[in-house]
């Protein structure tokens, strides 16, 4: 922090500069330019205002850790920073089943099925999420299955007493950064499509924290002693979304003659009842 | 900085309703027919910017439209095997709803009754409005989150989520959804949502009354008193319905020691084991 002040004193002009350039690279390390920023505040005066849309730019939905490139998936590297060699610590029985999990995963993520994605992938998928704020309430809704989490203050305590596929969230400010401790997730969620997985002994502590206008850094520090040999975290940057009129659209799955569900578009004229169903809809009588 | 306790803006609110509630029951019937003038009212919670606040957890209290396990919007009983006039009236409810249908579309309904395994959200899909907010009474509540550009629903029931604009912008172009789009405006303490794109899916209920993509709802939000939101719907469909559909009822506030849940039905959903394979199920049926 000392070296943080510091760095202010003389690059405050180019700090602004710094952040962007790191934007742009899509760097993770934003909170060592050395430029606190302090986000604006809500109508209290007080509570950060991280209300907009809001997504990643990487490709860690498919792997956190770092991969080459594949179809349709460009490469990236780990957006794992601790251990500093991007590698999730697994103990040896669990990077086993990491190993199967990645050889079934086109039919095994259970993102396929159109499952709620879970915590903390939600926050890192390739689609946008909406925070929704105002004083005293907190909730991040994801376009991703339309799923939402309501984040309650830390003042009570967590509703641990069943697996849920979003968590339950308890949340208090350090000074503006939000942060999250969440728990009671299922064991039936992958971190992303490579089978990166977790028990329902995790425990997440969230991070959300503004380093400019438009750029929130989220950090997941992740601990589940079932299943790696010691906590480890993730680090990612979400961007925000700025295009006039953006927002987060309906995202539903239809299943096809097999029962398989497919995510499809509401601009997809496909969506539409009469398109694809022919029971309803006959031809008017003469 | 401590995290600010939701109910913070409770004690306020509380201390109002107590002399209102006991008006709130009588509500209903004052004003079944005509809103009152829009004077503000002094007593409601209200966001720095004026409006009305409608933010909490919200219950659809018991006299709704859609009973509790029994979901009919017209007083169909489906344990009577589809016979109209249930046991509305007898619950103190408010008086069944009688849709008119065109001849086409109340032949589909009668179908759509005997195959009540196809209704939409019996597969976890998006419930579409009104019956996002209508769901059998008691059982799922919905959290409002609202600044001055938007009003959010966000449904326990199917985790479907609602981000109302509060600025009166028009529809998207070539846009269907379950839930259609949805935009709003404050008519005084009214907020009136317009919802509008539906892509012609989805139920109003388990029996079989339905909707198609024609739908126009207008939905009227209005804070009664702190523990108290009145909501008006009316639903036009002319491919459906002869006239509109008018629905009516109350949100009550949900004690601030109370929490709104995850809602997972996709996930680990097993009603279709149940159901044969004639009936959509995976059920072999034993002869």
């Amino acid at each position: 922090m000392n070296s943080r002040k510091s760095r202010l004193v003389f690059c405050s002009a180019v700090a602004g500069g710094l952040v962007a350039a790191l934007a742009l690279t899509g760097a993770a390390q934003t909170q060592k330019s050395g430029a606190p920023f302090s986000p604006a505040r809500l109508w209290d005066g007080k509570t950060p205002d991280f209300r907009g849309i809001w997504q990643v730019r990487d490709t860690a939905y498919a792997n956190i850790e770092g991969h080459p490139a594949e179809k349709g998936i460009a490469a990236a590297r780990s957006i794992v920073v601790d251990p500093p060699d991007g590698k999730i610590p697994y103990k040896p029985d669990a990077l086993a089943q990491r190993q199967a999990n990645y050889r079934n995963r086109a039919t095994a993520d259970p993102s396929l099925k159109c499952y709620q994605a879970g915590v903390p992938r939600a926050a890192y998928l390739p689609t946008p999420l909406q925070i929704l704020q105002s004083p005293g309430n907190f909730a991040i809704v994801y376009q991703d299955n339309h799923a939402f989490r309501v984040f309650h203050p830390e003042t009570r305590p967590h509703f641990d007493s069943a697996d849920w596929w979003m968590g339950d969230t308890r949340y208090r400010w350090d000074g503006d950064t939000l942060v999250a401790d969440v728990v009671a997730l299922t064991d039936q969620l992958w971190f992303d499509q490579a089978g990166n997985f977790h028990s329902t002994e995790i425990h997440i502590v969230e991070r959300y924290r503004m380093t400019g206008v438009d750029t929130i850094e989220y950090e997941a520090r992740i601990e589940d002693p079932m299943v790696y040999s010691k906590p480890w975290t993730l680090r990612t940057v979400l961007y925000r979304i700025k295009e006039p009129g953006a927002r987060i659209i309906e995202d539903e799955c239809l299943e096809d003659a097999n029962g398989v569900r497919h995510h499809i578009s509401p601009y997809d004229p496909k969506n539409l009842l009469k398109s694809d169903y022919s029971r309803w809809k006959k031809p008017a009588k003469k | 900085m401590k995290a600010f306790p939701i109910s913070s803006c409770l004690g306020f609110a509380m201390a109002v309703c107590v002399v209102l509630s006991t008006a709130s029951s009588s509500f209903l019937a004052k004003h079944s027919t005509q809103a009152p003038a829009n004077a503000p009212s002094p007593t409601l919670p209200r966001l720095p910017g004026g409006r009305p606040d409608l933010q909490g957890l919200w219950l659809k209290s018991a006299g709704g439209f859609q009973g509790l396990f029994i979901g009919s919007l017209d007083g169909t009983n489906l344990a009577a095997g589809g016979a109209r006039g249930g046991g509305r009236g007898a619950r103190g409810g408010p008086a069944p709803t009688r849709y008119e249908y065109t001849a086409d579309a109340e032949a589909e309904r009668l179908d759509r009754l005997k195959r009540g395994y196809e209704d939409p959200e019996a597969r976890c899909h998006l419930p579409g409005v009104p019956r996002s907010l209508d769901q059998p009474g008691g059982l799922y509540p919905v959290q409002i989150i609202q600044d001055e550009k938007y009003v959010a629903l966000l449904h326990e029931a199917m985790h479907d989520v609602r981000i109302i604009p509060t600025n009166d912008s028009p529809h998207p172009k070539s846009y269907w959804a379950w839930d259609g789009d949805s935009r709003g405006r404050w008519d005084g303490d009214t907020l009136v949502v317009d919802v509008s794109n539906f892509n012609g899916r989805t139920w109003l209920d388990m029996a079989g009354n339905f909707v198609d993509e024609n739908e126009h709802v207008v939905e009227r939000f209005r804070l009664v008193d702190a523990e108290t939101i009145l909501y008006e719907a009316t639903i036009t469909d002319p491919s459906v319905f002869l006239k509109p559909v008018e629905m009516r009822f109350t949100l009550k506030r949900v004690p601030a020691d109370q929490q709104i849940l995850e809602y997972s039905c996709l996930e680990g959903e097993r009603s279709l084991q149940h159901y044969t394979e004639e009936d959509g199920g995976k059920k072999v049926r034993v002869k």
